[in-house]
């Protein structure tokens, strides 16, 4: 016991760590299903160019212009963000606009299209070789006792908490915030409201975006600058599915879970028995139909009730 | 105020409204009855933007307003009480007024009309931390005129306020309507409750398949064989077998 403690509770928040991660890109396509009843199948490629444009920023201000190290990092940052938010509007008016009122398949055919289009441009420009992002705390480690902590996992948790937070008060307590959730509940009547609909679409739009870039910095010093990175994000999807699809508790939720899960699948299965050595990658869709066979609308879902 | 002109909606490939012209003077309560499915509510979502008119012009205030998005139209000064309530259900009462007002950027505004809403309906204060959705149904309908009182607006549309109400809160809701009537509003009122909503209008349209068929004040309509035979329940008595050409 006492052997296995330490390895546990380091694995516990490593998958944490992960789960923070699968929850932002599960909130974003929550919010934008919510919102606009699109499911964007391009939200693990959100977070894909998030992470390059990043990447590529902290290269400008850390080589090229000779900054500091943490100057560079939170400069690179606010750079990664307003590009997010420029790649939010085009998006929106690229997707959304066109196609909002056409057929579902349309739609899910144009997010997918996306998905495909970004991973072609990103390696094209930047080459089809893995990057190593630097990140900025190295490979450094808290020590709690007999137990390690890598300092990077503790601020992507610490920034998933801040985020969420951020949006849960700006959902829930701001004018617009509000006009958001009318607009996802009755899209016509918020209209009557005069509530600019259109604008709130973009603004859900601008949000994922946002939401995916920060997640994509995030994970890329976890793992490694990836074109193919953004199929993370279809691990996502069974995250917000598991939470309850359309839930935003049920996305964050969701994702934790699932981090956790994927996390101590690694450190114990496949580790101790290797005939089973990627189980880690199979373990999160055994959960899924296991949460799903005893209740099929996710943990936090709402069980649809139809009114005749 | 309001000034329909020739006005043509289509559903898809299906034409809803066949022209159809009306106006509405300021201060005015106008009535337009019909048959279901004969476009009442075609012609309030045209007036406000939620469906757009193929052909005609829609002027409000001296402004065209056909080809205007809804929320921009509300910012003009009208408001849509839409058929069936659409209050946000997930959202609390005082939220949904709030949203009511969301053009209202000034919060002694917001709070003063806020207070409005509450004393003419002081229900909605009862209930202020409920959810929308859990009120019973004349409660949202109380919500619906609310919330669309919040922007005290110049043209209010009001689409069957009066539907699956029971007759207590039928002839509470008309009496709301009589006073709201009273302080100036100019309302368009869209009704099945025909005698009832004839004796407040002072003017009605009558509709049939997307068309005007008849217009007048309710002394003029009430003479009309066709009025009282379709909706005022004076029509003479047929033999069903009749009716099946036997």
């Amino acid at each position: 016991m006492n052997e296995l403690f330490p390895g546990l509770a380091q694995e516990i928040v490593s998958g944490v760590a992960l789960g923070c991660i699968y929850a932002l890109i599960a909130l974003g396509f929550t919010l934008i299903f919510k919102a606009t009843e699109v499911v964007n199948f391009a939200q693990g490629e959100l977070m894909m160019v998030g992470a390059y444009v990043n990447f590529f920023f902290i290269t400008i201000f850390l080589d090229s212009l000779g900054f500091g190290n943490w100057p560079s990092f939170i400069l690179a940052l606010i750079a990664s963000i307003g590009f997010s938010v420029l790649f939010g509007v085009f998006l929106d008016f690229a997707i959304n606009k066109p196609l909002k009122d056409e057929p579902v398949f349309s739609m899910i055919m144009a997010t997918i299209s996306v998905a495909i289009i970004l991973r072609a441009v990103v390696a094209l420009i930047a080459g089809p070789i893995t990057l190593v992002p630097p990140s900025p705390f190295g490979n450094s480690v808290i020590r709690l006792g007999s137990v390690a902590i890598s300092t990077l996992d503790l601020f992507i948790i610490l920034s998933a908490v801040i985020l969420v937070s951020i949006f849960y008060i700006i959902f829930n307590k701001t004018r617009w915030g509000l006009a958001m959730q009318a607009t996802a509940e009755d899209p016509m009547a918020a209209g009557l409201m005069g509530i600019p609909v259109k604008k709130v679409y973009r603004n859900v739009w601008i949000f994922a975006t946002i939401v995916a870039t920060i997640g994509g910095v995030l994970l890329a010093p976890r793992t490694l600058l990836d074109t193919n990175m953004g199929f993370l994000g279809l691990k996502a999807f069974p995250a917000a599915v598991l939470g309850g699809f359309g839930s935003i508790p049920g996305a964050i939720v969701g994702g934790v879970i699932l981090g956790v899960v994927e996390t101590i699948s690694m450190g114990t299965l496949s580790f101790h028995f290797h005939w089973i050595k990627e189980i880690n990658d199979v373990i999160v869709w055994i959960v899924l139909i296991l949460v799903l066979m005893i209740r099929p609308v996710g943990i936090l879902g709402k069980e649809e009730v139809e009114r005749v | 105020m309001l000034k329909l002109i020739g006005v043509e909606t289509f559903y898809g490939k299906i034409k809803a409204l066949h022209g159809v012209s009306l106006e509405v003077l300021e201060g005015q309560l106008v009535c337009i009855l019909g048959a279901n499915g004969a476009g009442k509510s075609t012609i309030l979502k045209t007036v406000s933007g939620i469906a757009e008119a193929e052909y005609g012009s829609i002027e409000f205030d001296g402004q065209r307003i056909e080809r205007m998005d809804a929320d921009d139209i509300v910012r003009l000064g009208m408001s849509h009480v839409p058929e069936n309530r659409h209050v946000f259900p997930e959202l609390t009462v005082r939220e949904n007024l709030q949203m009511g007002g969301f053009l209202i950027t000034n919060g002694t505004t917001f709070s003063s009309r806020l207070e409005e809403v509450y004393s003419r309906f002081p229900v909605l204060k009862e209930r202020d931390r409920q959810l929308a959705g859990t009120l019973s149904g004349g409660e949202q309908q109380m919500l619906a005129i609310g919330r669309a009182l919040m922007l005290k607006p110049k043209l209010l549309l009001l689409d069957e306020p009066s539907l699956g109400l029971s007759p207590i809160l039928v002839s509470e809701i008309f009496e709301t309507i009589k006073d709201l009537h009273r302080s100036g509003v100019t309302i368009l009122l869209v009704e099945q409750n025909v005698n009832q909503a004839l004796q407040i209008a002072d003017y009605g349209y009558v509709l049939t398949s997307g068309k005007i068929l008849l217009s007048g004040t309710y002394e003029e309509l009430k003479k009309e064989d066709r009025v009282k035979e379709m909706y005022l329940g004076e029509g003479k008595y047929v033999r069903r077998s009749r009716l099946w050409g036997t």
